[in-house]
């Protein structure tokens, strides 16, 4: 398994929309019976959550909070979490001798030893809530001029509608960019100073900036004086409080955590879900979770002989299936329409120039795979949701530098039986395999060989590719709910090795 | 329209501003981006970080903007782009490839209700309530200059030219590259840091005193800027000082800053001209960098007594400054189109993009630029 967290990916799976991934990075969807990945499904935000306090924040409060957790702060300075400190001072009233010593709070990073006292915040007397919030100094001005704006728009709207019922309505259409000609602008200039389109019905209109003659002074000081480039914020920290941007680090203030969300996947085709987390934020199980590691055979490379271009040579691959159902794998040609593939020079099938620019055609919507199974997780739909848009797939572009010898023959694939791992009582499986194909095999497991040949033409230290389509059977059990009997379907998945680089003569 | 997120609360609608160098994201209504990132993508499994800028075709850039949209939306606005509205701010001389492509991306692939796509020169006046300026936006890759005359933007006036961020990036690690060794090594996001926090714009008197072959004055002092806690960079003054200075000095065509202002006034009809000159917005990040305001009017007076704009006939030039932080001003105002119902009447909608498969040019400004 480490290898797939590590790489290099040495085995990729073609997803139903044309790129190359290893089985970990894949879904399969079972209603459409095909591989989907995270670039093909529909990501949506399920849950927000604090990931400090493992608070949930329903959708609603995330918004009121601008999508931060009201309670934890990241540090102005690094970015790390801040932890609230207890501090005890004297009594508010030193004179009285009832007074007993105060608990304050203040924030501290554990990491850089940024404090809120370092930049004058006051102590807190409790230790939740309630720290001092900046606010925009343009506020006032702003909310002003965004309701001068939707005053004039929405005037405007409506003097639009009358006019369209008159059926007076003028077009005027700019054919590109610079369709705003001298001539327009000169008709325009020989009007009086007609105000913006958007200003025009002034409902109520606050007072224009005005601009002045005095820049922003240059610090004379810079010229002489050294500078302490621990006192400058540097453009990070200033980019992380985007509605300031201190340049100087006294002026760095808390920065509310920011929420983090977790995701759920929806094939586009059929609108299933593909994976759904659990709602809890401490949870990381799913709900729905249908990852191409639990349902299709997994292929790893076991070993192949030294690569010489034009020689043939072994591949041993293992096959495991993941799945409560026996299956058979059968190999097929990459491309189904070219019957002799093997024999062919297959460099010229998987054309190495650029594809045609992406195509979007939207297919026209096929009805779920599976009549009457339950659209469970299309309950979660929402009513104002619309159909997905399915983008036409994109060539695969892999080129292919070996010859594979297809075997002729299959192989029968065990259910995985979790318990057989600690059967020492030998293999007691009774199947008549191809002793040419099938070198070893043990519970859901087996080794095959391939024969392969590296194209005549290559050069030591290119790259050596593979591929096959494999066809398995797939037991799809959505059916088996429903009392039927559980429907057996040959599903096909292209396969790519990645075996290494080719090696010099003996 | 669809129910957006449930029914009681206010629509939210994502308000982008993709830059060259940073991305500022926030929603409409609101007074400033919730967050500023860099345009860029971290590859999965390559570890190899792309600037969005930096595609080679239009494939490239689909699944460059897939990769950093889906950052955008799940992990700083955190909201399913399904079936919402989205608000692109966007300069009216972006490349028509970026520009189509994302389209594509926000609709076909993240499958938004409507986008509405705002000129930012144009909204940049927005958070000023005024109609008439002329917005000089030095931004990463290049500085664009674009009159605005009663919220038209005079399209045939406008000026651009590669004096901005990037070229500076690229001089200050030039320069650091003789008195350091390995700063070719040194990653983009440092050589930004030093620029912002190290160098400065001088004023117009040392840098005229600076080109004199005999000249007595000192650069301010030399800087040492910590790297990973136990390399050191050093920055002389020299560098800190002056290496912005290529910005105001005129190339081979006879081009900078000052002149791009100036030759983009000309170009505009005489009644305007000092109208626009007594109304100049500066906003890109870049305008931020200490003693750059000061310098580029001191550049604009200068220039001013060439025989070359002796024809204006200017005597002033004023300045203003937006309730924003430069870097976003063209952000706040798509924030502020965007609380208005222009969302509903401009926005391309999905079905409308389908059905033509391409986008309008700038819808918004067709109606905007109605003639009575
Ligand atoms: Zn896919
Ligand atoms: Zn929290
Ligand atoms: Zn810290
Ligand atoms: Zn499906």
């Amino acid at each position: 398994m480490s290898n797939y967290i590590t790489g290099p990916d040495v085995v990729k799976y073609a997803c139903s929309c044309g790129l190359l991934k290893p089985i970990t990075r894949l879904y399969f969807c079972r209603h459409c019976l095909e591989l989907r990945c995270g670039f093909c499904v529909c990501h949506e935000v399920d849950s927000n959550y604090c990931g400090k306090c493992c608070e949930n924040l329903p959708s609603a409060e995330a918004r009121l909070k601008k999508n931060r957790c009201g309670d934890c702060y990241d540090c102005p300075s690094c970015k790390q979490n801040l932890s609230k400190r207890a501090a005890t001072v004297g009594p508010k009233n030193p004179e009285d001798p009832k007074a007993t010593p105060r608990k304050v709070y203040y924030l501290l990073c554990l990491n850089c030893r940024w404090s809120s006292r370092d930049v004058g915040i006051p102590d807190q007397a409790a230790a939740t809530g309630s720290w001092p919030e900046r606010e925009n100094v343009h506020a006032a001005r702003l909310q002003e001029i965004i309701e001068m704006y939707k005053g004039i728009v929405l005037a405007e709207k409506q003097q639009k509608m009358e006019k369209d019922k008159k059926k007076q309505r003028r077009f005027m259409t700019f054919t590109d960019r610079t369709g705003i000609t001298a001539s327009m602008l000169r008709k325009r200039i020989g009007l009086p100073d007609i105000p913006h389109p958007l200003l025009k019905p002034k409902p109520k209109e606050p007072e224009e900036a005005v601009a002045k003659e005095e820049v922003e002074e240059f610090p004379e000081e810079l010229l002489t004086k050294p500078i302490n480039l621990n006192e400058i914020t540097t453009l990070e920290q200033r980019l992380n409080l985007p509605e300031w941007q201190p340049t100087t680090v006294d002026k760095l203030f808390p920065i509310h955590k920011q929420v983090s969300v977790k995701r759920s996947q929806r094939c586009r085709a059929c609108e299933h879900n593909v994976s759904k987390p659990e709602y809890s934020p401490t949870s990381i199980k799913f709900k729905i979770q249908l990852f191409a590691f639990y349902h299709i055979p997994e292929v790893r490379i076991f070993t192949v002989e030294p690569l010489r271009a034009g020689k043939q040579c072994e591949l041993l691959l293992k096959f495991s299936n993941p799945t409560q159902h026996q299956t058979v794998i059968t190999f097929l040609p990459l491309f189904p329409s070219e019957d002799s593939f093997a024999s062919k020079e297959i460099k010229e099938l998987v054309p190495d120039e650029e594809v045609p620019s992406r195509e979007i055609v939207i297919e026209e919507k096929q009805p779920p795979s599976l009549p009457g199974s339950q659209p469970s997780s299309l309950l979660h739909t929402s009513l104002s949701r619309t159909p997905s848009i399915t983008v036409k797939p994109r060539p695969i572009k892999q080129a292919i530098t070996a010859n594979v010898e297809l075997p002729t023959s299959n192989f029968v694939l065990l259910p995985r039986d979790d318990a057989a791992e600690f059967d020492d009582s030998g293999d007691t499986h009774n199947i008549q395999d191809d002793t040419k194909l099938v070198v070893w095999r043990k519970s859901n497991k087996a080794v095959i060989r391939l024969n392969i040949t590296p194209l005549e033409n290559l050069n030591i230290g290119d790259e050596v590719v593979v591929g096959f389509t494999m066809q398995h059977i797939y037991v799809n059990t959505i059916t088996a709910v429903e009392s039927k009997e559980p429907q057996r379907y040959n599903n096909n998945v292209k396969v790519f090795q990645y075996l290494g680089k080719i090696v010099g003569s003996e | 329209m669809p129910l957006y997120e449930g029914i009681g609360t206010e629509k939210l609608t994502v308000v982008m501003d993709l830059g060259a160098a940073f991305t500022k994201l926030g929603f409409s209504g609101e007074f400033a981006p919730r967050h500023i990132i860099r345009s860029e993508v971290t590859l999965k499994g390559s570890n190899l970080t792309r600037e969005i800028y930096s595609y080679v075709n239009g494939d490239d850039l689909y699944d460059l903007l897939v990769e950093f949209l889906h950052m955008i939306f799940f992990k700083y606005v955190l909201l399913s782009p399904k079936d919402k509205p989205v608000i692109i701010v966007e300069s009216l001389l972006c490349p028509t490839i970026f520009r189509e492509t994302l389209a594509k991306v926000l609709f076909s692939h993240y499958e938004i209700y409507s986008l509405l796509i705002v000129p930012s020169h144009l909204v940049s006046l927005a958070p000023l309530a005024i109609n008439t300026a002329l917005v000089v936006d030095v931004g990463y890759l290049e500085t664009t200059v674009i009159p605005i005359c009663h919220g038209l933007p005079v399209l045939h006036a406008w000026q651009a030219l590669p004096l901005a961020s990037q070229a500076i990036n690229n001089k200050l690690r030039k320069h650091l590259h003789s008195c350091n060794i390995k700063i070719s090594e040194v990653k983009q996001n440092i050589i930004d840091d030093i620029k912002v926090r190290c160098c400065f714009v001088t004023p117009q008197r040392r840098a005229i005193q600076f080109l004199k072959s005999n000249s007595q004055l000192n650069y301010c002092p030399d800087l040492q800027y910590p790297l990973g806690g136990t390399k050191i960079i050093n920055v002389p003054g020299k560098i800190r000082e002056t290496v912005a200075e290529f910005l105001f000095e005129e190339d081979n065509d006879h081009q900078c800053l000052s002149t791009m202002v100036l030759d983009s006034i000309l170009k505009v009809n005489v009644d305007l001209r000092v109208k626009l000159a007594e109304n100049i917005l500066l906003t890109g990040g870049t305008v931020m960098l200490t003693g750059f305001k000061a310098r580029f009017k001191e550049e604009l007076y200068k220039q001013l007594n060439s025989s070359r704009y002796e024809k204006l006939k200017l005597s002033k030039f004023m300045f203003h400054s937006a309730p924003s932080k430069d870097n976003y001003t063209a952000w706040l105002g798509g924030a502020i189109y965007g609380a208005t119902e222009v969302l509903g009447m401009k926005s391309i909608t999905r079905e409308y993009y389908f059905k033509e498969s391409r986008l309008p040019d700038w819808p918004n400004m067709k109606d905007n630029s109605r003639i009575q």
